[in-house]
């Protein structure tokens, strides 16, 4: 090709550019001129992706549109607090809410939610070119209702992963002894044992040489959900305890006797196995939510832990927050022999996939410039920057952009993870229940961590409780 | 009657503001209590089902321990931000070197949110990082960890809330302090009195309104706490620190039992009145008897 040649394709390549780019930006000034006057209002819970939206692609709205965006962010629990309450007493307050995974059952059961598929169906000149549902990974799924429409735009989404410290693991003298003192070489866990003897190893290792360092992480909070979390949705599932241990296709059934799995011998056995890590994992555990437990590894302080993937992003390349840049590797979780393959057969999951959708409650007075909102934070083209920011990834291109690779290198290859493991992994059960269970059956574990309440009369107990719930609220008869 | 009128028109943008902010929603957590309502039920709409939940909060061992646990908290709170406020408040009658560095001190706590308060005592006393169990395991060899045990989350809470609200009871003793006549005191000191005497036939006597006073407001506080709990503990470690405040936003917010939880409120309400009747009449009914 001769240099005139090149020139003009150029030329050409960056007019078509241009053009598309100016043909979008036409789109969005044109779709939002009904919507000068409107100030959308949102409500989410403040993580590095939600405050990305607020500090990001709202301003970023807002210039292109015209059309204001509040977004609020706020705790965990304020976050469900206002928005449940906004939409229960129908006062139309939010525009937008934050729609974790697992409360979207909750939610669709209410009628909470718009179907954004059918706005758009309904209102072709509200479509975007730039959005499309088919750009969503799988995990768009979750936030389907019975029709298969989409409810929500996700806009995080993560698994709960197995990090090591590399630096650690590929120390000679660590490996050394280690070798010497088990006959096997230092790796990553793949089954509870080698796990649980990693983590003896590095306890032993920080004592005997007076480092604060410690084998595990436990997230066992003895009076905050998280450490409800970590036990059915991290810990139970590697034992082949899926979905809480509640048959929903037997009467909601959680006791054996009934035909649940909650009190199972292989839930007991999950319980001990979890309660002797949190023994050998540092003091602080037993305080620790999944915001700690993050804190905790950034600081150094254990050899390998079960952490959130939100967190891993901070963890593995923030030199503000983490003490452990670059040290960090990532693989699945430990689990019992067989479960890996009877997963990849289809049946149960290894871990959480853990993540969010920001919803139009059916309340809110401004569905369609919400909607445009949502198609804005739901194209392929906000999605690379998104993902640097904030380690989530919801869009299928996401994996391929530059930006993200680089990221994936220093996270250790967790985007990798995510893509080709992510499969293996589920969101929290399709139960309306959810927190009323959890609510119900959390305070028993609390006496189980406090060692209150033996690990198997405890089980026993929660598996009573969460029947006695499940009855009061009409689900079991 | 012209004055009358006036006073009514001034009166009544509180009033109305008072009808809708409080009595309307007062008068609905009443009407809620006696349904079966949560939202997320198979059956989500709101059921009459008479007296059933009060009858239910009798046998609630959930609900019966949250009330232990705030009644020892109330009791031991209470009465040592009494103690203490009133012995600071003598203090600050006195002139020292640097009294008034002191006392802007001493009062800084109060204008923290009960939520930063949480905070703070959380980073404070969290296993292996906070200052506190670090000297406490340096100086002392004392292990201190919240998490685990009950009786350490306990004394923390009851310790943190000392320290954010004596600043009240100091300040308003040292207002009902300053606000007393010298003659009984110079009467006393003639007569020969002792200060035992002075303080408990004197002093304890002239200050007893503003004593029933803060003892009201910190009884209602420390009742209705939340806040620096939720932060600290989050009611744990297992329901050691559930207070009835925690407990009613657990069975409130994430359970979303509406009904039940409204029939909790109900009946924390009526507990506190009585409580504050009990304290107003065993308080103020002797000094009436004695004038009598």
């Amino acid at each position: 090709m001769n240099y005139a040649l090149k020139v003009g394709a150029s030329a050409l390549a960056m007019a078509v550019a241009s053009s598309a780019a100016y043909a979008d930006d036409a789109f969005w000034k044109e779709a939002a001129k009904s919507y000068q006057d409107v100030t959308l209002r949102g409500v989410t819970e403040s993580t590095p992706p939600s405050n990305y939206i607020r500090e990001v692609l709202a301003p970023e709205f807002e210039e292109l549109t015209g059309i204001r965006v509040d977004i609020e962010t706020t705790s965990w629990d304020q976050m469900y607090d206002k928005a449940i309450k906004d939409m229960e007493a129908g006062t139309g307050i939010y525009d937008m809410v934050f729609i974790e995974q697992d409360i979207v059952y909750s939610y669709l059961a209410r009628d909470f939610l718009t179907d954004t598929t059918k706005l758009l169906a309904d209102n072709p000149d509200l479509k975007a070119p730039t959005y499309s549902e088919d750009n969503f990974t799988t995990f768009a799924d979750y936030f389907r209702g019975k029709n298969g429409d989409l409810y929500g735009v996700p806009m995080e989404a993560f698994i709960k992963i197995y990090l090591y410290r590399t630096d650690l693991f590929n120390d000679p003298e660590i490996k050394a002894a280690f070798k010497e003192q088990t006959g096997r070489d230092l790796v990553p866990a793949k089954t509870h044992e080698e796990y649980a003897e990693i983590a003896q190893f590095f306890t032993k290792w920080g004592e005997d040489h007076d480092m604060d360092l410690w084998g595990t992480t436990a997230q066992a909070h003895t009076g905050h959900p998280a450490s409800w979390y970590e036990f059915f949705e991290t810990i139970a599932p590697t034992y082949g305890v899926y979905n809480w241990g509640i048959d929903a296709d037997n009467n909601y059934a959680a006791s054996v006797a009934n035909g649940g799995e909650m009190n199972s011998d292989e839930a007991k056995e999950a319980m001990k196995w979890w309660l002797s890590m949190r023994d050998i994992a540092p003091p602080e555990s037993n305080a620790s939510t999944w915001t700690e437990v993050g804190t905790t590894f950034g600081a150094g302080r254990v050899a390998q832990g079960l952490v959130y993937g939100e967190n891993a992003g901070w963890i593995a390349a923030d030199e503000t927050k983490s003490l452990v840049v670059g040290n960090v590797g990532v693989a699945l979780p430990p689990m019992e022999d067989g479960i890996l393959e009877e997963v990849e057969g289809g049946e149960g999951y290894i871990g959480y996939y853990d993540g969010g959708a920001f919803g139009i409650p059916s309340t809110s007075k401004n569905q369609k410039a919400a909607m445009l909102f949502l198609q804005y934070i739901g194209q392929d083209e906000v999605q690379p920057d998104w993902a640097v920011a904030a380690p989530r990834v919801t869009n299928k291109t996401t994996y391929d952009d530059p930006k993200v690779q680089a990221m994936n290198q220093e996270l250790g290859g967790y985007y990798d993870l995510l893509r080709d493991k992510g499969y293996l992994f589920a969101g929290a059960p399709a139960y309306p229940f959810h927190a009323q269970v959890r609510e119900a059956t959390a305070p028993i574990l609390y006496q189980i961590l406090t060692g209150d309440l033996g690990p198997e009369e405890g089980l026993d107990q929660m598996a009573a409780e969460a029947e006695a719930e499940l009855t009061d609220l009409g689900y079991r008869k | 009657m012209q004055s009358n009128k006036l006073g009514w028109i001034l009166l009544a943008p509180t009033l109305v503001i008072l009808f809708f902010f409080g009595v309307l929603p007062f008068l609905y957590v009443v009407f809620v209590s006696f349904h079966q309502w949560n939202p997320f039920a198979a059956s989500p709409e709101m059921i009459f089902n008479g007296a059933e939940n009060f009858r239910r909060i009798v046998f609630d061992e959930a609900f019966l321990n949250s009330l232990s646990v705030t009644v020892a908290f109330v009791v031991f709170a209470v009465l040592s931000e009494l103690i203490i406020g009133y012995l600071l408040a003598q203090a600050f009658m006195k002139e020292f070197p640097g009294k008034s560095i002191f006392r802007t001190i001493h009062t800084l706590p109060l204008i923290m949110a009960p939520i930063i308060v949480g905070s703070v005592w959380k980073l404070m006393t969290t296993p292996s990082i906070g200052i506190i169990p670090h000297y406490l395991d340096e100086w002392f060899g004392i292990t201190m960890n919240i998490g685990t045990s009950a009786p350490a989350a306990f004394m923390t809470i009851v310790i943190m809330d000392i320290w954010h609200w004596t600043p009240l009871v100091t300040l308003t003793l040292i207002a009902a302090l300053v606000s007393l006549p010298r003659d009984p005191f110079e009467q006393a000191q003639i007569d020969g009195a002792n200060k035992a005497q002075t303080f408990w036939h004197i002093t304890l006597p002239m200050i007893t309104p503003a004593l029933v006073a803060t003892v009201f407001i910190r009884l209602m506080d420390a009742l209705r706490t939340v806040d620096e709990v939720w932060m600290l503990t989050g009611g744990g470690p297992g329901s050691s620190t559930r207070f009835l405040g925690v407990h009613i936003f657990k069975e409130v917010f994430p359970k979303t039992n509406y009904g039940y939880g409204s029939t909790i409120s109900v009946i924390v309400l009526y507990l506190t009145i009585v409580a504050c009747w009990l304290l107003y009449v065993s308080m103020l009914a002797p000094r009436k008897n004695r004038k009598g």
